[in-house]
């Protein structure tokens, strides 16, 4: 295959216009070739600004519960398309603990953490993970604490902030100490923060998400309601 | 995440269907997500865009639909409106500008609505292998002015 046809064919299933065949074809090759791989991953960014062109509309009351049921019964399976088998086993019994344990979502967030592994496990500088839970136990967010202060913060639902307000991210890097801030999610979206000044960040660290008045909390610390906290976990390498 | 879904899928409760789909399958394979590779947010978006032309197309199969349900305009409002919401600094917006009207339309339809080629040459009543050369040609001016 010519680079134009291979670059039209990756095109056609970043759009959807692929068919099955050609999508796990695609995909094979990106998995084994890390040049295809960011080919494909290029493409998809340039669309990706679309995305964010659509409404945002708030999950109906009882959604996650439905989510968690799905893992439970096992639900839908893994997508034709993925050629890699995927032992789910881990995540269910986590999930059951999760459910079970019923002591809140810090239990719940290590727990998470500890399953996800996320693929800090890949990298060579070890990170620390923390999914930060609403009171309802449902995952707001993902957070990832790299050593030099880097905190990538991935939502995983549009949060409903009202006007005139702003997501600010707090830790705790001593325990026993206040709640650090470190930075402003002003755009309302996942973000990457940087802060300096900070020690790297601990195993069992806390993270929070609260909201606070436009331009971050007057008073450097945490005063409004708290979308979401966790503690972090480092993955195991 | 849901207003993406129900963009492409019409209707609210298979938009949830595949937003509840998606984030099952995202726990589930949350070990082969690679940030070197890309964004998470990214990885999260392909998982439902996927699951929501797995729907439609099983849809298609499977739910007789009125010729009256392919309301034209509305679909057409909706992929405007996904153009006119591009930032205006957006480089996809300006590389979109400088596609005809009848590719971008087409283009905008397959990543917004989920249209296959077929729908498109359907709905603006072309022949399908120019619908899929113009989106070929599209595709390419797209590639080498985003790039």
């Amino acid at each position: 295959m010519t680079d134009r046809t291979l670059d039209i064919l990756i095109d056609e299933v970043v759009l959807g216009l692929a068919d099955d065949a050609d999508v796990a074809r695609v995909e094979d090759m990106a998995a084994r070739d890390p040049a295809i791989a960011s080919r494909l991953e290029r493409a998809r960014a340039r669309f990706a600004p679309l995305d964010d062109t659509a409404d945002e509309l708030a999950l109906p009351d009882g959604f996650w519960s439905r989510v968690e049921g799905d893992l439970d019964a096992g639900g839908i399976e893994a997508a034709p398309t993925s050629a890699e088998v995927v032992d789910l086993s881990a995540v269910r019994r986590a999930m059951t603990r999760w459910r079970g344990a019923a002591l809140g979502s810090i239990a719940a967030a290590i727990l998470l953490a500890m399953t996800l592994g996320w693929s800090v496990m890949t990298t060579a500088e070890p990170s620390v993970i923390a999914v930060l839970l609403n009171d309802n136990g449902e995952a707001i967010a993902v957070v990832e604490g790299r050593p030099d202060n880097t905190t990538l913060v991935t939502l995983l639902e549009q949060a409903q902030v009202p006007s005139e307000r702003v997501m600010q991210v707090w830790t705790k890097p001593d325990e026993d100490g206040p709640p650090v801030s470190l930075g402003l999610l002003a755009s309302g979206r996942s973000e990457t923060l940087v802060i300096e000044g900070l020690p790297a960040p601990n195993p069992q660290q806390l993270y929070e998400i609260t909201v606070e008045p436009a331009g971050g909390s007057p008073t450097n610390l945490p005063t409004g309601p708290i979308l979401g906290k966790g503690l972090a976990k480092q993955p195991v390498i | 995440m849901l207003g993406v879904a129900r963009r492409m899928l019409r209707r609210v409760d298979l938009a949830e269907d595949a937003v509840q789909e998606a984030l099952v399958l995202i726990w589930r394979r949350a070990h082969q997500f690679d940030p070197e590779r890309g964004s998470a947010r990214g990885w999260v978006y392909t998982i439902l865009r996927n699951r929501c032309l797995t729907l439609l197309r099983r849809e298609d199969r499977e739910v007789a639909t009125e010729p009256e349900a392919f309301d034209r305009a509305a679909d057409g409002a909706v992929v405007n409106q996904a153009f006119d919401r591009l930032g205006t600094t957006s480089d996809l917006r300006r590389c979109l500008e400088g596609l005809d009207k009848q590719t971008r339309q087409a283009i905008l339809s397959s990543y917004v609505l989920g249209h296959s080629h077929g729908e498109i040459a359907g709905r603006m009543e072309a022949p399908l292998g120019s619908v899929k050369s113009w989106v070929r040609r599209g595709l390419g001016k797209l590639r080498a002015c985003l790039s």
